[in-house]
């Protein structure tokens, strides 16, 4: 039978065995993880935005590379799925982007500190996480006919990162508002402009929030919703 | 009880009581939020619900070691603890901390780093502490008759858990690295050293209720813990396949974690064999059925519900959803919850010399918290399952799969309620077993916080 001093030698052995494979191994990683994060592009504001990111523990609600808690989104790669300029104007009121969802909090940040979180979100996302977040399987594979003719292939930038959040084109897109493919038929150039600068005072308590777009943005988005094909 | 320091554990051991009925209620909280009911958002947003209710988790399991060390060093090494004034010291200074960072949380003061959210000042604070605590016993082992290897176990895992925690607290600009040292930590606490502790405290729990050899007990115990090593400290792996460390992680990671439940497996196997081997009849049965209960639990929920997401292929999908949450909830209930309330329904009876572990009250308890923690585990594990295979494998929006789950949180809630309230017969209990008695015990009601008091006081009247 297995003696003490047996059982103590294979417990120190082991112990030790491993643990120099262990160091080795964090030596080797930390050779491999400046490229393979791009620690070139960790610039100040990335840093500053790892800074807002611990100091508000906004882990505490998100999952980030899949670590934090599970109550809201994973971030991973939300600079890639929303934009940046969806980000800003949904963090600077999250509750209008999603009303009556799960709440976010509302922060009271600056300009310049929403663009170092952004800045952060979006060196995380170029992190070779070794294929995390998957492509999800079983996704419906995209829709090839399109209806209406529209589709988003042709939108503008602006109307990518902020309408499709809410709004379908071309069967692409969020719910929360409904589908733009036929707006031509109910809006003209001003109507549509009118609403655009804002829905709420043309429909007091809309659920459309008010969007920070410019006179170009709006021309460029009237331009392509009210295009007849 | 033999020796009157051992008393000491008492204050540990109330300390823990009450920081769990408060993490239990900031676990509602967050099940409430996951319903839909957010009502506390404005002032207790889910971001500090969730770094309270973890870090009180942290807290009264160190709080139990640390009071399962005052009361198991001084009869494995037959003497009294030295300095027990300062114990005292330390064991207020380890509560004031506490409280500091539980209220600070409330108010923003932490850093947002999982599980390892206290502040960097406090840190320094815990690590004052800890060492005090760590000179002390280790005193009074080094002056001890006897240093058993059931007493160093328990030493070394609480010595090396005090050394794992530094490597939290370097500053990385990389989030990469940061995290993989967090895990340093996290991981190598438990399913590291905390096995130690582990390992220790049940075999001076089996000697004592089932009066096994020593030689053979404390053999196994080498064994056991050099599996969990052998397997663990590669298997801190499993935590660095998706966060941007290299790829040779996906195999050493998943290899070295798969055999880790085999650790957990020998400790239960222990655990029964040496049950039945023993020639004792110890009277204490309830401190047997929670030992019993911890082997069983620790190896389902660490050991099997660990397994079933630690390969890489399955990890991809349930990295970061509420399977991980599933067995979050039983690991640590079943290997550290339940060892410390097994060594507290043991030494309880022994400290006041009261017999209440024979009444059906600690039964219930037991028999209440552990179907509740099944049934938890199971709301949680259907909500994630459903959450995996609806966001991660269909690809449907986040927003829209957690509405789906919102049931799955009101079957928590239910789980959870059973749960609390088999935890509340364990309170109950230990209130009605009240002070630990004989003269000249050091004062420990005095320098207690208010809610310490407030306990005794309850002690008290229940005594009278
Ligand atoms: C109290 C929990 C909570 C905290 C704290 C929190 N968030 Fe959120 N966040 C949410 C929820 C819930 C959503 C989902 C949208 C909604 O319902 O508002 C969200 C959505 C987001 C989104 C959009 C994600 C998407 O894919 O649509 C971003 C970006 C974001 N949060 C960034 C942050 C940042 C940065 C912080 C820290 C400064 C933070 N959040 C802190 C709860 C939180
Ligand atoms: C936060 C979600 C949200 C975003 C982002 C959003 N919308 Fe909307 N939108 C809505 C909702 C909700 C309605 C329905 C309003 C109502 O009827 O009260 C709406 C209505 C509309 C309508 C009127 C539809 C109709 O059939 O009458 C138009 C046009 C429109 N949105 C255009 C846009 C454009 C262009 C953008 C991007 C610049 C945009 N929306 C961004 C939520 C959103
Ligand atoms: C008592 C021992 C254990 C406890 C207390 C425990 C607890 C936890 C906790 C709290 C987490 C969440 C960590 C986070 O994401 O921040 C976690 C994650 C994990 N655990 Fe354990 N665990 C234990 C043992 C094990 C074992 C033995 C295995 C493997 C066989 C295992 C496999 C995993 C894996 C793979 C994850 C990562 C989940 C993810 O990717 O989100 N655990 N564990
Ligand atoms: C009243 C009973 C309890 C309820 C309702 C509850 C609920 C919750 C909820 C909702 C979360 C957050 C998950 C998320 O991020 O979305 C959580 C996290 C956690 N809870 Fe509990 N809990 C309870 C008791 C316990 C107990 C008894 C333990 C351990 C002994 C525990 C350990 C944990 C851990 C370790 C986490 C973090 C999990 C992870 O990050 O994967 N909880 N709990
Ligand atoms: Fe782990």
């Amino acid at each position: 039978m297995l003696s003490k001093s047996a059982a103590r030698a294979f417990f120190i052995g082991g112990t030790l065995l491993t643990g120099v494979a262990f160091a080795a191994l964090t030596v080797h990683t930390h050779q491999t993880v400046p490229e393979q994060s791009n620690e070139a592009n960790l610039t100040p504001a990335v840093e500053r935005g790892h800074g807002i990111w611990t100091d508000e523990n906004c882990m505490g609600c998100h999952t980030l590379l899949g670590e934090g808690a599970y109550y809201a989104p994973e971030l991973t790669k939300v600079v890639e799925r929303r934009g940046k300029l969806w980000i800003k104007t949904f963090i600077k009121d999250p509750e209008a982007m999603f009303p009556g969802r799960r709440r976010m909090v509302k922060y009271d940040f600056t300009d310049a500190q929403i663009d170092d979180l952004i800045a952060f979100l979006e060196w995380v996302g170029n992190i070779d996480a070794n294929g995390f977040p998957a492509d999800p399987p079983y996704a419906p594979a995209p829709q090839a006919v399109i209806v209406g003719g529209r589709s988003l292939d042709n939108a503008p930038e602006v109307f990518k990162s902020l309408c499709t959040a809410c709004h379908m084109v071309g069967g692409k897109g969020g719910n929360v508002g409904p589908p733009l493919d036929d707006i031509s038929a109910r809006y003209d150039a001003a109507s549509l402009d009118a609403w655009l600068v804002d829905p709420q005072a043309i429909k007091p308590g809309t659920a459309m929030p008010k969007l920070p777009l410019t006179p170009e943005h709006r021309k460029a988005i009237s331009t392509f919703l009210l295009e007849t094909r | 009880m033999k020796y009157k320091t051992q008393q000491i554990a008492w204050l540990f051991f109330a300390t823990s009581m009450l920081l769990f009925a408060l993490q239990l209620v900031y676990g509602f909280i967050m099940a409430f939020a996951h319903m839909g009911y957010d009502t506390l958002h404005p002032w207790i947003p889910f971001n500090a619900a969730r770094a309270v209710h973890t870090n009180l988790l942290v807290m009264w399991l160190l709080s139990g070691f640390m009071g399962a060390a005052y009361y198991i060093i001084p009869e494995e090494v037959e003497r009294e603890i030295v300095a027990p004034k300062l114990a005292v010291v330390q064991w207020a200074a380890f509560v004031i901390v506490g409280v500091i960072a539980i209220i600070g949380f409330h108010f923003g003061w932490w850093e947002g780093r999982k599980f390892l959210e206290i502040p960097r000042p406090l840190d320094w604070l815990v690590v004052v502490d800890v060492l005090t605590f760590v000179g002390i016993i280790g005193v009074t082992i080094w002056k001890g008759n006897r240093p058993t290897t059931t007493a160093i176990a328990l030493y070394l895992g609480l010595v090396l858990a005090a050394v794992l925690y530094l490597p939290g607290m370097i500053h990385f600009k990389s989030q990469v690295l940061d995290s993989f040292y967090r895990w340093w930590v996290v991981h190598l606490w438990v399913e590291g050293v905390w096995e130690l502790v582990m390992g220790g405290i049940l075999s001076f729990l089996l000697i004592k209720l089932t009066g096994v050899d020593r030689e053979i007990l404390e053999k196994w115990l080498y064994v056991i813990v050099g599996f969990t090593f052998l397997s663990g400290i590669l298997g801190t792996g499993h935590h660095y396949y998706y966060i941007g460390a290299p790829r040779i992680w996906l195999i050493v990671g998943g290899v070295f974690s798969a055999l880790e439940p085999l650790a957990f497996l020998g400790m239960a196997m222990y655990g029964i064999a040496m049950a039945r081997k023993g020639g004792r009849q110890h009277p204490n049965k309830n401190a047997l059925l929670w030992t019993l209960g911890c082997c069983i639990m620790s190896f389902t929920g660490a050991g099997f519900l660990g397994f079933a997401h630690t390969l890489p292929q399955v990890n991809m999908y349930t990295h970061g959803t509420l399977v991980t949450a599933m067995h979050g909830h039983m690991a640590f209930w079943g290997a550290y919850g339940m060892l410390v309330f097994a060594l507290i329904a043991y030494a309880m009876p022994e400290l006041t010399g009261r017999a209440r572990h024979k009444g059906k009250m600690a039964e219930w308890a037991f028999w209440m918290t552990t179907i509740g923690m099944v049934a938890m585990t199971g709301a949680f594990a259907v909500a994630g399952v459903a959450q995996v295979y609806m966001e991660r494998m269909t690809g449907l929006d986040f927003l829209d799969v957690q509405d789906a789950l919102q049931v799955h949180f009101f079957g928590l809630v239910l789980a959870a309620t059973l749960f609390t309230t088999g935890f509340a017969l364990y309170v109950v209990d230990f209130v009605k077993y009240g002070l630990p008695r004989s003269g000249g015990a050091p004062r420990t009601t005095t320098n207690g916080s208010a809610d310490d008091v407030v306990v005794a006081v309850g002690a008290r009247a229940a005594e009278g």
